[in-house]
């Protein structure tokens, strides 16, 4: 075994003073990527800081957004009556993360803070648009989701911050869609798309936005599918179209698991399909 | 004098396995769990390149570093050289030798090629000395795929040559018959490298006992690799005892040795006990993997279905060192053709030498990758000539009394077309498709698996049955239990034939020095050969007994019956167990007895002899040659086969390529389930490797680089991937093992991938010619996606 020290902090402010204290300390949440790291010695911290016994677990319902602390797991994000109801996107996206025994310990602040590129949480957070809350060493500030991910396993955060919160605006109006194609039931995905799509009275996209993982070091946002639905009439012509515009911009690479031109396919693929979903239902009262 | 015959009342009972509790509730010791008093933990030193010269190797640094007790390179090694041919109790079969060094001397063939050991009184230590050895490479060109291998003037991976073997079987006149054929199909197939994948990697202790003897406790599915040991350190073969212990998956990956070696190496030099647990990534990097072929079949069918003519075409990947591959390729030769009779067969088959991991047994040796040849082929036969699936196998299967192409004649029932109807009828009504992008199919797949050894190795197992002075009973029997229920099987038999209650049986298994051996857990043997080496003991045993109680009672032994502990009379009197035994021992009648049975055996068919750099020289061998003669029986290879059909219902998803399996069904002839559980087990075990082999799992190289190392990369199936199973047991009553059971341990894993591809054809049109038949691979199939194959 390679010998380590381990902090549980109360308070936010002393874990951060921990982090500040001690270079190379890592934080401790619900595990699922930090301990197969130190496990297989790819991770090997001197410092632990355990922060589950911090008071960052709740849900909680706030004027025009959902607020969930960094250290909800992801069988709350799939169970709560409130992210079902208010950003069902966030509930249909984590049902796809792991298995039950990943969802039963990890966290929504574990998984956010990794940044795997592959992850499905990123891409729901950054299609809703959502405000993630860090506290540091000098102070708290607000990033948007857009601006956390910056590159693999690299968030906008600062060695000595912690992600507390990720504030999410009410889906209103909108139909939302999560669709991910994996190797195994399970895994990360080869690509993940996430869609938002809402329609005006007049049966036009009012606005969409259209998110894929996997496909690059952070999530990428597709302006051309986007413009191209743009105040249009989401017919399945439209909607393909969108999608192909999606696809020849994407540059996918090609690793061990499948090849870059598989990969640009499956975007267009999955794209389309979220998108439909996402156009039904924002046209049904679902999500009205 | 012989009592009444043994009722075999256990035989056929779904009996609970003795050890399932122990292993669900984690109180069985398998190797990884052994720990000693000053134990030492060793690791081992690989090569990072996959051709490599070694220019200096220096152990100085490492060796002053914490903790380390022991580094030990090839100059250390007694007898640096092991032989890797034929494991088990028969190790003489003429000129086959294959070796390989035990550590690497000045060249390194392949990544993760052992190069030194490293012993320390902790992991940590061990693993930081290891990383300290310095080792001076120099990169050399290698080969890595096998038409590069024998293309002429390709860097040689052994110095006389990357040909390692070759085989030929020719009957009748395959031109001939090709000419006439009312249709004629070629197909290219390839299959891919993989890993057995199993839970538990290699793992050991071994340590000097009190007897001075080398010790080693691994797991294993050949304890007599003891010998190996004993060669390596030059000392006399009785020197050396090895523990089996229960494994944690073998699939033939613990068939040629694995940490043996070394650990006795290292306990015999530092003479402490030491420890060795290869880790997933080293298992997955060094182990050696399943065969990748390349197939070439051209097959001629009469307008009625019937097979005229199969021309086979096969080269197959043997990695670095030889080990098992020149007996793999046998096993693809002589089954190329499929269980169908086949007037006019040509077979040409080769493995070559290349710089990537080596190749040896893994569940169905070699009679696995031609399954997905031969019945693709099969399929596109018959949807050719507008024949149904069941029919275009009915038409051709074997029967009692044919002659197979290498001109073994198939001495037992043949049930292939009731196990291909049932099989397929077995599916029930048809899915629809769930969506406009989805289409399914249904695809069926046949194959024949021989069980027991090549019966020119003369195989053998023995076992020895006797009762304690209580009545209770014990087995021994050196058969290691992979998890097949090896153990339980033989518990089940001699309680049978000697009226004792299962609770009262221990088996005592897979002990060198303490069992009788009993050959390798390989070939699915052990129920053939040590069910019938038990079966044999048991029975005799019981004439034993029997005969003291009749003496007893003053009637013919043939009056009674061994029940429930008790000898019971036809006249209605008994006696207690307890006392008959008493009674043997003022008899002098032994409790025990111990029984040997041998295989039926055969002389090598052709002139037994292949080549390659670290074998004797290479002679091309003809298995076979001239007109196929029922009843010529000259060729015998293997003592009998198991024969299979299953039927699979997919899906595919057009627009992803994706294939969801909805049913699937496995039929075999197991001549007769000895435990029904264990036998449903075995197929259910079988087909869902067989899907990952199908589906999901390729050890991909890149020049000879695993990038595949970790169960994160490397696919194997996991719970959301495996359908439900339905497997179909026949009963023939027509195997050699005890009981007229048949091996099933290999047969299962041979047809899905070909079940699921001729599936996929029949839902799509696209014909899968490449495992595993990835999302990306169907798609491409299909026309749906250009560029390159990934």
């Amino acid at each position: 075994m390679i010998p380590f020290e381990y902090h549980a902090p109360a308070t936010v402010g002393d874990a951060v003073a921990m982090l500040a204290a001690r270079d190379g300390a890592k934080l401790l949440a619900g595990g699922q990527s930090l301990v197969p790291a130190l496990t297989y010695r790819l991770a090997r911290p001197g410092v632990l800081v355990d922060i589950n016994a911090l008071p960052l677990a709740d849900v909680v319902r706030t004027n025009g957004h959902v607020r969930l602390g960094a250290l909800v797991r992801h069988h709350v994000l799939e169970e709560s009556p409130d992210v079902r109801r208010w950003c069902p996107l966030l509930a249909e996206a984590v049902a796809y993360v792991g298995n039950a025994r990943v969802r039963t310990l990890g966290t929504l602040g574990g998984s956010l803070a990794h940044a795997d590129p592959a992850a499905e949480l990123p891409v729901a957070m950054v299609a809703l648009d959502a405000r993630f809350a860090a506290v540091g060493a000098a102070g708290s500030r607000e990033i948007p989701a857009g601006e956390f991910f910056r590159a693999p396993l690299t968030t906008a955060l600062a060695a000595d911050e912690i992600l507390t919160a990720v504030d999410v605006p009410v889906t209103r109006g909108a139909g939302t869609a999560f669709v991910e194609l994996a190797r195994r039931p399970g895994d990360f995905p080869l690509v993940s798309v996430a869609a938002v799509v809402a329609v005006d009275r007049a049966g036009r996209v009012a606005d969409a936005r259209v998110v894929f993982g996997g496909l690059a070091g952070a999530p990428q946002r597709s302006a051309p599918a986007e413009d191209a639905l743009r105040g249009h009439e989401p017919t399945p012509e439209r909607i393909a179209a969108a999608a192909h515009a999606a696809r020849r911009a994407l540059r996918p690479e090609t690793d061990v698991f499948a090849s870059g031109a598989y990969r640009a396919h499956l975007a267009e693929v999955l794209a389309r399909r979220a998108l439909r979903t996402a156009t039904n239902r924002a046209l049904t009262v679902e999500v009205r | 004098m012989s009592g009444a015959p043994d009722r075999p009342d256990l035989i056929g009972q779904r009996i609970p396995r003795h050890d399932a509790r122990d292993k669900v509730t984690a109180t069985i010791a398998y190797a990884a769990d052994w720990a000693m008093p000053g134990m030492l933990h060793a690791v081992v030193v690989r090569s990072p390149y996959p051709s490599a010269q070694i220019r200096r190797l220096d152990a100085a640094r490492a060796s002053a570093m914490p903790g380390v007790v022991a580094i030990l390179t090839a100059k250390d090694v007694p007898h640096n050289t092991l032989a890797t041919d034929v494991p088990g109790q028969t190790t003489t079969v003429g000129p086959l030798r294959a070796h390989l060094h035990v550590l690497a001397e000045d060249r390194v063939r392949y990544q993760g090629e052992p190069v030194a050991l490293v012993a320390a009184e902790t992991l940590e230590q061990a693993r930081a000395a290891a990383e300290a050895v310095e080792v001076d490479y120099e990169p050399l060109p290698g080969v890595f795929d096998t038409a590069t291998a024998l293309a002429p003037g390709a860097p040689r991976v052994h110095e006389a040559g990357n040909l390692l073997a070759e085989w030929r079987i020719a009957r009748g006149d395959v031109a001939a018959a090709l000419a006439g054929a009312a249709v004629v199909i070629d197909g290219e197939y390839e299959t891919s490298f993989v890993d057995s994948g199993y839970i538990e990697p290699e793992a050991g202790v071994a340590w000097i006992d009190g007897d001075g003897v080398v010790t080693i406790r691994l797991a294993t599915q050949v304890i007599e690799h003891y010998r190996d040991v004993a060669e390596v350190l030059g000392v006399p073969q009785n020197r050396v005892r090895v523990i089996g212990t229960y494994v944690g998956g073998g699939f033939g990956g613990k068939e040629d040795v694995t940490v043996e070696v070394y650990l006795g190496l290292l306990a015999w030099k530092t003479r402490r006990p030491v420890k060795m647990v290869w880790t997933r990534q080293e298992s997955l990097l060094s182990r050696a993997k399943r065969h990748p072929y390349r197939l070439r079949y051209r097959t001629g069918a009469s307008r009625s279905g019937e097979i005229v003519a199969q021309q086979v075409e096969i080269v197959g990947d043997s990695g670095a060192y030889a080990y098992l591959s020149a007996l793999v390729l046998l096993y693809s030769t002589v089954t190329a053709a499929g269980p169908y009779r086949v007037p006019n067969v040509a077979v040409h088959a080769r493995v070559a030498y290349t710089n990537n991991p080596p190749t040896s047994a893994m569940r169905g040796f070699g009679a696995m990758q031609v399954v997905f040849g031969y019945e693709s082929q099969m399929d596109r036969v018959g949807a050719a000539l507008g024949l149904d699936p069941v029919h275009v196998r009915e038409v051709n299967a074997l029967r009692r009394g044919d002659t197979l192409p290498v001109g073994q004649v198939i001495e037992t029932h043949v049930a292939l077309p009731v196990l291909a109807r049932r099989a397929w009828d077995s599916l029930g009504e048809p899915t629809p498709p769930r969506a406009p992008h989805v289409r399914v199919g249904r695809g069926l797949a046949c194959n024949l698996q021989p069980y027991g050894r090549i019966v020119w190795l003369h195989d053998w197992s023995s076992a020895w049955v006797g009762f304690e002075m209580d009545g209770s009973l014990v087995v021994r029997c050196g058969a290691p239990d992979v998890g097949g229920g090896q153990a339980s099987s033989l518990c089940q038999i001699a309680a049978g034939v000697l009226g004792v209650p299962l609770a009262r049986v221990s088996v005592h298994i897979s002990d060198s020095a303490l069992t009788p051996l009993s050959g390798t857990t390989t070939a699915s043997r052990q129920l053939y050969m040590s069910g019938n080496a038990t079966l044999k003991a048991a029975r005799e045993l019981r004439e034993q007994v029997l005969g003291v109680a009749a003496s007893m009672l003053g009637v013919a032994a043939i009056e009674l019956d061994l029940v429930e502990g008790e000898v019971r009379a036809r006249d209605g009197r008994t006696l207690a167990l307890k006392d008959v035994l008493a009674g043997c021992a003022r008899a002098s009648v032994p409790r025990s007895r111990l029984a040997v049975y041998h295989a039926p055996a055969g002389e090598p068919i052709g002139f037994m002899k292949v080549g390659g750099p670290d074998m004797a020289p290479h002679t091309p061998q003809t298995l076979a040659h001239g007109p196929a003669e029922p009843g010529r029986g000259s060729g015998k290879v293997f003592p009998d086969y198991t024969f299979g059909a299953h039927a699979a219902e997919v899906e595919v998803d057009t627009e992803t390529g994706v294939v969801r399996i909805l049913k699937y069904v496995a039929a075999h002839d197991v001549g007769r389930a000895i435990n029904p559980t264990s036998v449903e087990g075995q197929i259910q075990g079988g087909v869902v490797q067989g899907l990952g082999y199908g589906l999901l799992e390729e050890v991909l190289l890149d020049e000879g680089v695993n990038q595949t190392t970790s169960f994160a990369s490397y696919l194997i199936p996991a719970a959301g991937d495996v359908p439900d199973v339905q497997p179909i047991v026949c009963e023939s009553g027509e195997g050699l093992g005890p009981y007229g059971a048949r091996g099933i341990g290999e047969p299962p894993i041979g047809p899905p991938a070909a079940a699921i591809a001729n599936a996929i054809a029949a839902a799509t049109g696209a014909r899968l010619a490449r495992l595993p038949m990835t999302g990306e691979r169907v798609l491409r199939a299909l026309g749906a996606l250009d560029g390159k194959d990934g």
